[in-house]
């Protein structure tokens, strides 16, 4: 709590040396800019420079979206420096991860929402218990690494007011409490940035994060959820046994089931016959059969529906 | 009435199993193509008593052998021609002509223009491998510029047909392409192309790995395969674009469908109107 | 009406009456003359007749899709003239070596090649026979007057089916375009034979086995049999093979099924040939010279006699040996270079064998006969 910058003392102190930088971070869709917007916006509404700057150009939907914003009494760079920034503000969890190392060390501040938003290529593999590539690090890890963090499931508490697409606007809550300026301010920079009929939730969303941080900044064990213990490693894919019949008196050793293979699990042996190298990685998914030009290739799938899956 | 329908597809229901394995060279695209033929017939739950395969000449003729249903292999080129006179006196039928590039375009190419025209419904597929492969590897319509034959020792310096522009051209109601990497997608062309009523014309870009391809160094089986998929080969047409020939990019998918009578249909309602005239008479 | 009816009828048009009457419900044919004629009345005939007509793109199309229709299970034919015939070839061979029943007519005219489209001719008597390459079966039939064309049309269909073999109706352009007068019997009584069928409850069906009479039964597409019918050479199951005894035995089966049964297939006609000295050998509307040739010949204290066979392949040897016997002397009239002579010195030996040959798109008259076995007998 003590590092954290203090807007209301930053003119004539910390930002007399230098200004205060905050990294918004997230994926494509989140909300990334209107977040920046809406800080460039309060540095303005104290007199400050602003600078901001971004990169979303190429983020589609689910894409890498970055935002940088400086303000002090005098900013020239428009971007951060590893290892500069005061607030990471990362509105997906993996995203926050990839940039921690823009935080400063000593005082940065990381607020996350630990919802997970992960990439189809992070998971090439569509079975049930296969290994994903994404961040394994819980919320509890990734607090204790940095020197003030705040980890929340924001968009669970935004679907939990009636509007998941909030999240953005909790996260915004969560951030405000860090940044003495007063609660008014905020909400009439966000009054500005959302449409109309929207009003009434992003303010319900602000309060919510704001609520939310209150309680955090005064026990540090509330700062993440516990609960959350990572099982990010799995696919959420229904479950599927997966039975593989090579017909060896069929197979002519072509070749296209072994090299088409997307995860590579079947091979020619000695006899120049194919055979499942490697079953455990098997995902079911029909390809070697499809393209056996010989017929050689039965895959049978039985999809089970698993009680985990419910949700 | 089809005890199938409601079972999974099982490719074995719907082949000759004491004619397996076929034999078709190793990673010959055929038998992909016929796999997603079987697939379409199964999912539009096509009785096999009352499907009819009709094949030519060539590797492609061969491959209504292995098909559990009425099968006919006929003479070089002219199988939509037998097909055109099964389908006329048999409508219950369904009736599929397998067919390839040299026999649908070279001897058969007046019986394809004829029978796009004509617009009975039959459902033809023309499996393009781009050479006579039965025969050795002799150039063909479809062979590409510059490829090497047996007959074009020198490199191919005759143009490219596209068959699914000239059965467009020809009036064809239905055309379609897919190449064998995309099997679903083949499939679902094939069992559109059967639905449709009326003639469907589909080109199945197919791979002769063990005479063409390995004469013109496009790779083991599974390579000319992958080739397939990331552009239809755009390299192996050069830059061919006069209007009757092949583009350097296939388009795949559904490439034209037009309501137009169904020949047999029409045939049909103007003989019941000359019966009953007979009839009115008598 | 029980009473046969009288009709006087174009050989053509006796020729289409002829196959809607033996139950043909599929005809396929492109434009020749001088057979033209046939298609046209096809294409008003069988609509009523719930059939099927249809002009293809070209005579290999035309005999493909009567094929197809016949392995439909509908009687079929196809009709046409020299330069058409010599397309059909091809299929042909697929039709004799599947088995499939059909009826092609095929109305000579000059030749070689477009030839001369509006003349007769007999110049595909050789073609009819060995036109297609291999060894085949085939029948063919010459009918020599119209009512004959109509007889023996309705005979074509039922030996195709009898025997699952391409039959070919063999006349020239004279007969095709006589107008002359036909009896026609009543629909239902005109003699018509269907090719055997499988039920389709057989547990164990081969579809090219031989049967006592060396004919395999047919299956027929939706009936539950799904057999494979191929150009190939083929075992009774259906399937290729390149296994020689098996090969032989399938080729020797196509031509026996002919040769063995030749007594239902063959027929011929004589005409005073009890005590000929001469005989004279002619099919078509050479014949029909012919017969007024003897008794011109007769008349003249000249013992001439006609055998003309009906059935012209497998042509009737051992008939015409017979009446041949006592004679001195075969004449072969013909309008062509020497066809059917070649058969005759086969049968009877080339010594007793004279020939009189036309090829100017001409008909062989009485007269060119009668001073042809004069001088002979001189």
């Amino acid at each position: 709590m003590s590092a954290a910058p203090n807007i209301e003392t930053a003119p004539s102190t910390v930002a007399a040396a230098r200004a205060t930088n905050v990294m918004v971070v997230g994926v494509g869709g989140q909300g990334v800019l209107m977040i920046s917007k809406a800080l460039a916006l309060i540095g303005q509404k104290q007199g400050l420079q602003v600078k901001q700057s971004e990169v979303h150009g190429m983020a589609k939907r689910g894409g890498v979206v970055f935002s940088h914003v400086r303000f002090g009494a005098e900013v020239w760079s428009p971007t951060i420096c590893k290892g500069e920034a005061d607030v990471l503000i990362a509105l997906e969890w993996a995203e926050g991860l990839r940039w921690l190392e823009y935080l400063r060390p000593d005082t940065g501040v990381f607020i996350a929402d630990t919802r997970r938003i992960v990439p189809p290529f992070a998971c090439r593999s569509r079975r049930r218990g296969a290994t994903m590539a994404y961040a394994r690090e819980t919320p509890a890890e990734v607090i204790d690494k940095v020197s003030e963090g705040y980890a929340l499931d924001a968009a669970a508490i935004a679907t939990g007011l009636g509007e998941p697409r909030a999240a953005n606007t909790v996260l915004l809550g969560v951030l405000s409490a860090s940044m003495g300026v007063p609660v008014a301010e905020w909400l009439a920079v966000l009054e500005m940035l959302v449409p109309p009929k929207s009003r009434a939730i992003n303010h319900k969303a602000f309060e919510a994060g704001r609520a939310w941080a209150e309680a955090a900044h005064d026990d540090a064990s509330l700062r993440f959820d516990a609960g959350i213990t990572g099982d990010v490693t799995h696919a959420d894919m229904a479950e599927v046994s997966v039975r593989l019949d090579i017909n060896a008196a069929w197979c002519k050793g072509c070749d296209i089931c072994v090299k088409l293979c997307p995860e590579r699990c079947l091979a020619l042996n000695d006899h120049q016959v194919a055979y499942l190298k490697a079953p455990q990685a098997c995902t079911g998914c029909h390809v070697c059969e499809w393209l056996c030009p010989d017929f050689a290739i039965e895959v049978h799938t039985t999809h089970q529906v698993s009680m985990t899956v419910s949700e | 009435m089809n005890d199938l329908l409601e079972a999974p597809f099982d490719v074995k229901d719907y082949l000759r199993l004491e004619m397996m394995p076929h034999f078709m060279c190793p990673g010959c695209g055929h038998g992909i193509a016929l796999r997603c033929l079987l697939w379409a017939v199964h999912e539009l739950g096509i009785d096999k008593n009352k499907l009819a395969i009709v094949c030519g000449i060539g590797c492609s003729g061969r491959v209504g052998a292995y098909i559990d249903a009425n099968t006919f292999h006929t003479t070089h080129g002219r199988p939509l021609a037998f097909a055109t006179g099964l389908k006329l006196a048999r409508p219950d039928l369904t009736v599929v002509v397998i067919t390839g590039d040299g026999d649908c375009l070279a001897i058969g190419g007046n019986h394809l223009i004829h029978a796009c025209r004509r617009n009975l419904d039959l459902t033809c597929l023309m499996l393009n491998n781009e050479v006579y492969a039965m025969t050795g590897g002799q150039v063909s319509p479809t062979t590409a510029i510059d490829r090497l034959t047996t007959t074009t020792p020198h490199g191919n310096a005759e143009p490219t047909f596209d068959a699914c522009r000239l059965a467009d051209a020809a009036g064809a109601s239905f055309v379609g392409r897919e190449v064998t990497r995309q099997a679903p997608a083949l499939k679902n062309v094939i069992k559109a192309g059967l639905a449709h009523e009326g003639f469907s014309f589909i080109e199945v870009m197919s791979d002769c790995t063990e005479i063409y391809g390995r004469k013109n160094d496009l790779g083991e089986s599974p390579e000319m395969i992958m080739s397939q998929k990331s552009d239809m080969r755009p390299e192996a047409f050069g830059n061919v674009a006069d209007q009757p020939f092949r583009a350097n990019r296939l388009r795949a998918g559904i490439i034209a469908q037009r309501d137009r009578p169904e020949y047999g249909s029409v045939y049909r309602q103007r003989a019941a109107a000359e019966q009953a005239k007979a009839k009115a008479k008598s | 009406m029980t009473t046969p009816s009288l009709a006087s009828l174009h050989g053509n048009r006796a020729c289409a009456a002829g196959a809607i009457a033996a139950g043909c419900r599929f005809f396929a044919g492109y434009p020749i003359t001088p057979s033209s004629e046939i298609a046209e009345q096809m294409s008003r005939e069988l609509p009523r007749a719930e059939g099927v007509f249809i002009q293809m793109e070209d005579e290999i199309s035309s005999l493909a899709a009567v094929i197809g229709a016949s392995l439909g299970g509908v009687k079929a034919m196809t009709a046409t003239s020299g330069p058409g015939f010599s397309l059909m070839q091809e299929n042909l061979g697929y039709a004799a070596m599947t088995e499939v029943p059909c009826v092609i007519v095929n109305v000579m005219r000059g030749g070689p090649s477009t030839g001369m489209p509006t003349r007769p001719s007999q110049s595909d008597i050789m073609q009819a026979r060995w036109g297609t390459h291999g060894d085949h079966p085939v029948i063919v039939v010459a009918p020599a007057s119209v009512q004959e064309i109509y007889d023996e049309t309705i005979r074509a269909f039922n030996l195709a089916e009898e025997f699952r073999t391409p039959v070919i109706v063999l006349y020239d352009e004279v007969i095709a375009h006589l107008l002359e007068s036909v009896v026609l019997p009543q629909r239902d009584t005109v003699p018509t034979m269907t090719r055997k069928w499988a039920s389709g409850e057989e547990t164990t069906f081969l579809p090219y086995a031989a049967t006592e009479d060396g004919v395999p039964i047919m299956a027929r597409p939706g009936d539950g049999h799904r057999v494979h019918v191929t150009g190939l050479t083929h075992t009774p199951d259906g399937f290729p093979t390149q296994r020689p005894d098996l090969a032989a035995k399938a080729t020797q089966r196509l031509l026996d099924k002919i040769e063995f049964n030749r007594d239902r297939i063959e027929r011929n006609e004589t005409f005073d040939i009890e005590d000929a000295d001469v005989v004279i050998v002619a099919i078509g509307i050479v014949a029909r010279a012919a017969r007024r040739a003897v008794q011109e010949l007769r008349s003249a204290g000249l013992r001439a006699g006609l055998f003309r066979p009906v059935t012209l392949w497998p042509f009737p040897e051992d008939a015409l040996r017979e009446a041949a016997a006592k004679a001195t002397c075969v004449l072969v009239p013909e309008m062509n270079a020497g066809q059917l002579a070649l058969e005759v010195e086969r049968v009877v030996g080339p010594g007793k064998v004279a020939r009189l040959n036309r090829i100017d798109g001409e008909p062989i008259a009485p007269a060119d006969i009668v001073r042809r076995v004069r001088e002979i007998a001189a």
